[in-house]
């Protein structure tokens, strides 16, 4: 393995793609989806009519981030899904291998060139990213972070994508494993949570404390048999049978959907400053409605409610509205991070993807699977 | 051709001191197919040498072996004096390679196919530019340099594939069917430019079934058949046939021919346009016909055998 040989093989892929696609097009149709789905979006935040709606951009950020992610999800397998078995159908493979050239740098050549063509798809949408800026709130640091994993979630696709083409000698079936491994991460990994989390139903006892009321906590006026009886309850343990599910022990399954983890990355909003809060309890004085887009960010509520999966029975839960405990900070919500699990999964998914591409590149070869030729 | 060559073409192989291919007892399995069950092959450096055997007889597949792309089952191999299994590096940078059936890339011009394989042999850029020349020159594709490769005719793809197996000075060149779809013109080309290579040192290795083209290309020949080397031998020193061979006989006037095999009880065919054919056990038998009918008075005009002594042995050795 050798850096030339990767980038010999990467230029080569790169330059191969370049003048056999319909690029302009393609990247056109992509840009315009997109500009769409903003303009509705943005259309939408207005169209809370007699409200104002401040920090626009974080609606508008998080939606468009998410958008993306489902989009490129769907356009990503393409592009390696068939990048070793065509090679090797158009009989351009052997001659590459007998080359001074390494199954790693055949391997990670083409990976390069594929991950690099995804990461061109996220170039584009930089325009409607400042647009979502300047409609106001999205913190920058979001923004870095947000795009860091949105890169690395698209390699994770191109690295399984390539394995496969590797791995099937037919292009039409790596092609459709590809997008199911792609749905196995996102709806399978949801439907195996929802499922698995069904058989953690548990019964258990829930007991109460019935509490004891300060006299001058009592209603005036309150019957003295009443009283009494409150005073003669006070203290009381009561239980009662129930049931519950344990998402704590369930949670890890969705951990490497790409949403959950592109989501849950996104840094939290920080908590309203002295001066924003003043701000806006004396709008609130002045009788404005407004609509707060922090009530509404996407990101920061699909990661805390991911967070809160982790939660064991009977422990605070973050609100999923954002200002309510945070800006109590009864908990921390850096706690029970779902990300570091569900991203380190997904880059593991990848390099073992990328091994197994070497593994079946390396000639000279012992083994050859079935239908198989060697040039 | 060979002498428009430049003179660089041969450059490395002239100065190395390859020792060739050397394999012994090669032996691979796919599946329940034991496609190579025992070949032996030498070639040496400076020598051309044919690989001859009915289809499926394993040709292919030896390539492969010695081209690093197999593991062999058994056997000793030794490439440019390496071991394709363990050093299979050192092979691929002395060794070049065409399959019978390769691909290109349609979307390059011929220069930058020529280009990304220098690359790919890490010949650096300058060497990588001149190399390109050469080899468009030696292709005769320098007019079709910049225009994209599936332009091309055939027989230009497959010079063009050639120059891939060139791009480093080989010391090694193994060539799976480089003839294949070649209009006679390429294939004289061909054969002087493999000539010229060996003679530059360069040990070549073709497999073929154009035997007539062989015949005037190389200095030995391994007959292979299902899987094992059945004959090695100089082309000059071909096994004698003990079968009957096929001579062709023309006279000015075929009348008297026919006439004259008739009465001397040789086995002849009908006469056709192009002559009349009579089998023959051996030279001898030839010398002492062409000598009755000059004496009978039959104005005789060619007496050739048909097929090359190449063909009598192949058909001989393999079955």
């Amino acid at each position: 393995m050798s850096p030339h040989g990767i980038a010999t093989v990467a230029r080569q892929e790169f330059r191969l793609r370049i003048r056999a696609g319909r690029w302009r097009v393609l990247l056109s149709v992509w840009f315009a989806v997109l500009l769409l789905f903003t303009g509705l979006l943005r259309g939408a935040l207005g169209g809370f009519t007699n409200e104002k709606v401040i920090d626009k951009g974080i609606v508008l950020y998080g939606g468009l981030m998410l958008f993306v992610l489902g989009l490129a999800l769907l356009v990503v397998p393409a592009l390696a899904a068939q990048s070793v078995n065509g090679d090797r159908e158009r009989g351009t493979l052997a001659t590459l291998q007998v080359t001074r050239l390494t199954a790693a740098d055949i391997t990670l050549g083409k990976f390069a060139a594929a991950w690099g063509t995804a990461l061109v798809f996220l170039l584009l949408t930089l325009p409607l990213v400042v647009y979502a800026i300047t409609q106001k709130g999205v913190p920058v640091g979001r923004v870095l972070v947000v795009t860091l994993v949105l890169g690395l979630l698209l390699g994770t696709v191109c690295a399984m994508s390539l394995a496969l083409s590797a791995l099937l000698s037919r292009t039409t079936t790596s092609g459709v494993l590809a997008y199911l491994a792609v749905f196995a991460l996102t709806i399978g990994t949801l439907i195996v949570f929802g499922l698995g989390t069904a058989l953690t139903t548990e019964k258990y006892t829930e007991t109460f404390t019935n509490p004891c009321p300060a006299a001058s906590e009592l209603p005036s006026g309150i019957p003295p048999a009443k009283r009494d009886e409150l005073f003669a309850q006070c203290g009381q343990v009561q239980s009662f049978p129930s049931t519950r599910t344990r998402t704590d022990r369930t949670w890890w399954l969705l951990a490497p959907n790409p949403f959950v983890v592109l989501a849950d990355a996104a840094p939290q909003l920080p908590p309203l400053t002295a001066a924003q809060r003043r701000e806006r309890q004396a709008a609130e004085a002045r009788g404005e409605f407004r609509t707060d887009a922090r009530d509404l960010d996407p990101l920061g509520a699909i990661g805390r409610a991911v967070r809160n999966m982790r939660r064991p029975p009977g422990d605070t839960a973050l609100g999923i509205v954002s200002d309510t405990p945070l800006t109590s900070s009864r908990v921390n919500p850096r706690r029970r991070l779902v990300w570091p699990y569900g991203l380190a999964f997904d880059v593991a998914l990848a390099a073992g993807a990328l091994l197994v591409t070497i593994r079946r590149l390396h000639t000279p070869s012992r083994k050859l699977p079935k239908g198989q030729r060697v040039a | 051709m060979a002498p428009r060559l430049p003179a660089t073409l041969y450059g490395a192989a002239m100065t190395s001191t390859g020792t060739g291919v050397v394999a012994s007892g090669v032996r691979r399995r796919f599946g329940p197919v034991e496609a190579v069950r025992g070949i032996d092959l030498t070639a040496a450096p400076g020598e051309v040498t044919a690989l001859v055997g009915p289809n499926g007889a394993g040709k292919t597949t030896l390539l492969l072996v010695l081209a690093t792309l197999l593991v062999p089952d058994a056997g000793e191999v030794k490439v440019a004096g390496y071991d394709p299994v363990t050093e299979p590096d050192a092979v691929r940078a002395r060794m070049g390679w065409s399959p019978d059936v390769f691909g290109l890339y349609d979307n390059l011009s011929a220069r930058e196919y020529i280009r990304f394989f220098a690359d790919a042999y890490r010949l650096g850029p300058a060497r990588a530019a001149a190399r390109a020349d050469e080899l468009l020159q030696v292709a005769r594709l320098t007019e079709f340099a910049d225009r994209p490769v599936h332009v091309l005719s055939r027989g230009q793809k497959q010079r063009l594939g050639l120059t891939r197996a060139l791009v480093h000075d080989p010391e090694v060149l193994l060539l799976d069917e480089p003839a294949s779809g070649l209009d006679p013109r390429s294939r004289v080309e061909l054969r002087e430019l493999l000539r010229a290579l060996a003679a530059s040192g360069t040990a070549v290795i073709v497999s073929s079934h154009l035997l007539g083209d062989l015949e005037e290309l190389a200095d030995r020949v391994v007959f292979v058949d299902r899987g094992v080397t059945v004959g090695e031998h100089r082309l000059d020193q071909l096994p004698e046939s003990t079968a009957a061979r096929i001579w062709r006989l023309r006279a000015l006037d075929t009348g008297s021919l026919v006439a004259a095999l008739t009465r001397n009880g040789y086995d002849h065919d009908a006469p056709t346009p192009a002559g009349v054919d009579v089998r023959l056990a051996n030279d001898e038998a030839a010398a002492s016909l062409i000598a009755g009918l000059v004496r009978d008075g039959v104005p005789l005009v060619a007496c050739q055998p048909l097929g090359g002594a190449l063909e009598a042995a192949y058909l001989e050795l393999t079955e």
